[in-house]
């Protein structure tokens, strides 16, 4: 059995458009668990999503533990050996307390490469498979969040192609979620249900791509 | 000292990619080794590719996702496989690269414009020289123009390059007018300072083989005994992909051109022996003899050939219609038992896709 690790924010947390963190699509509904029942038995999926995570930024309002960098190596060393490390982060790193371009978000991607590289917590000690997943572009109108998210429209346009840079650089796979999916105009960054299902599958596909052997 | 792990990400790789601006430059040795699979097999997925050329998954999808990217390979419909998501089968994209390729002899000269699998999409022959003319070359030259710009415009960036075919057989080179040997010296620089394009020269009779072996009938193949039925009979040993060319390989004279004189001894007209599209007429009986003469020669050229290494496969290209070169496989392959002779599978001619292949080998396949 293969283990594959969903590393991301509220997007893989599968937090409903519009709605609060406590408001959550069912497992069956978010990418994750549309991807566990595309791969089927042969996989072991597990979702390790938060809201507001960033790359490796400690958020100054919501808190240190929002840190993607941090929490990533306990994470990995918990559910060892992975044979996959799907990474889909970025969009709150593009929140304005942290003044990033794309290009820094795309090296805090980087650095978590690196880490996952270094800590070889794949089976029998070697690297896992990385994946990184480019979250789709945020739409003009984000309602209220426009404040937190001032100025990051525009930056959220040039994360895939940035992220594919990074991906490339450091030879680990890729995938632009940009196309095949939109965020939902409730909130303009989260993804609705037929998102997640759409991504969801998708990764499969990218997943078997990969090539597994036996 | 920084931490170079966090220096800037080298863009190059992809710089540019999306416009397919540097598509057909010469590509780094793992991206060829991708593409030279894919020129043998279509439809492989990343795992067969991966399994072929020993790279890792996560290199392997780099490679693609660039190649992809440029538009030299694309994506086929999903296979559904007995259990899991559906595989994706990659093959070559037949718009990603072009290449013209032209064949000179004493009787014509043949041009051809083909895209990245091998398909013919221009071809024009030109008539053999008068001795009186003092040259073709402009109208050559004017004639590979129009081969590249009948491409849509957006396309003739894709164009990797002209290949040359020239004969070096002394026999056949005696053949045309006095002085042509000369002039075939001085026709890649006329062509290259013409249309400023990359020119690849090659002997006739290997490149007619590197055709077969790119897009024909040896596609598949390592190891095989190949023989090309021009005005005269010529033949290459090809081992592992690779075709070995004797400074001292001679020519045989059944070929084309002594079945022409005997057709003419005999009233008929031999015209349609040079043109590999055309339908053979029925010469009724006329061509028996030739035939066994010819298959006589290629027999005892295979026979040598088997004395040093166990050859399994033969293949007998040709400029003439199909019908002659499948005629004379069958009869080979009744002389030698456990050996397969295989016909040209090349449309037009082999000598000229055979050209055209080179600047391909030269920029997207692994030396072997």
């Amino acid at each position: 059995m293969k283990t594959v690790l969903c590393f991301g924010d509220s997007n893989t947390y599968g937090q409903v458009p519009g709605g609060t963190p406590l408001e959550r699509f069912t497992p069956e509904a978010r990418w994750p668990g549309v991807l566990r029942h595309e791969l089927g038995v042969g996989w072991y999926v597990l979702e390790e999503g938060l809201s507001g995570r960033t790359t490796v930024h400690n958020d100054p309002i919501e808190g240190d533990l929002k840190n993607g960098r941090t929490y990533l190596r306990p994470c990995l060393m918990s559910h060892a050996p992975i044979d996959l490390v799907i990474l889909m982060l970025g969009t709150n790193d593009l929140k304005a307390r942290f003044g990033q371009p794309a290009s820094e978000v795309a090296m805090g991607i980087g650095c978590l490469i690196h880490d996952i590289k270094e800590l070889a917590s794949g089976p029998s000690g070697k690297i896992p498979e990385i994946l990184v997943v480019a979250p789709p572009p945020m739409l003009d109108d984000i309602g209220e969040w426009q404040g937190i998210f001032a100025y990051a429209q525009p930056k959220s346009h040039q994360l895939a192609h940035d992220f594919e840079v990074v991906a490339d650089s450091l030879e680990v796979h890729f995938f632009d979620a940009g196309t095949v999916i939109t965020s939902d105009p409730a909130d303009g960054f989260h993804l609705s249900k037929d998102a997640h299902e759409t991504l969801g599958k998708c990764l499969a596909q990218e997943i078997e791509a990969i090539g597994w052997g036996d | 000292m920084p931490d170079m792990r966090f220096a800037p990400p080298n863009p190059i790789r992809i710089a540019d990619r999306s416009s397919g601006m540097n598509a057909v430059s010469v590509r780094s040795y793992n991206e060829r080794l991708v593409l030279s699979l894919l020129l043998q097999t279509k439809g492989m997925s990343r795992m067969d590719i991966g399994k072929k050329t020993g790279l890792s998954a996560q290199t392997v999808s780099v490679i693609v996702r660039s190649l992809e990217q440029e538009g030299l390979i694309a994506k086929g419909e999903a296979q559904k496989g007995r259990m899991g998501p559906p595989t994706i089968p990659l093959s070559l994209k037949p718009s990603g690269a072009y290449a013209v390729g032209i064949s000179l002899g004493h009787r014509q000269t043949d041009v051809v414009l083909i895209d990245f699998v091998g398909q013919v999409k221009a071809h024009k022959t030109l008539p053999a020289l008068e001795p009186s003319e003092p040259t073709n070359h402009s109208v050559l030259v004017e004639t590979v123009r129009q081969a590249m710009e009948a491409l849509p415009k957006k396309e003739i960036d894709r164009i990797a390059g002209v290949g040359l075919a020239l004969p070096e057989d002394s026999h056949e080179l005696a053949l045309g007018p006095a002085g042509m040997a000369g002039r075939y010296g001085t026709i890649s620089q006329e062509i290259e300072e013409a249309l400023g394009i990359e020119i690849y020269v090659h002997n006739d009779i290997t490149a007619a083989a590197a055709g077969e072996s790119m897009f024909g009938a040896a596609k598949s193949m390592d190891d095989y005994l190949f023989f090309y039925l021009g005005a005269r009979l010529h033949h290459r040993l090809v081992l592992n992909h690779q075709i070995f060319q004797s400074s001292v390989q001679t020519s045989n004279p059944v070929g084309l051109l002594s079945l022409e004189e005997h057709l003419q001894a005999h009233g008929q007209a031999g015209d349609a022996l040079w043109n590999r599209s055309s339908d053979c007429p029925d010469f009724g009986g006329l061509t028996s003899h030739w035939i066994d003469r010819c298959v006589l020669e290629l027999s005892s050229s295979l026979s040598s050939a088997s004395q040093f290494l166990p050859l399994s496969t033969a293949i007998v290209s040709s400029s003439a219609p199909r019908e002659i070169c499948a005629e004379l496989a069958s009869a080979l392959e009744k002389m030698h038992p456990g050996v397969s002779v295989i016909a040209g599978e090349l449309h037009s001619s082999p000598k000229a896709v055979g050209a055209a292949s080179l600047p391909f080998s030269s920029k997207f396949v692994v030396e072997s």
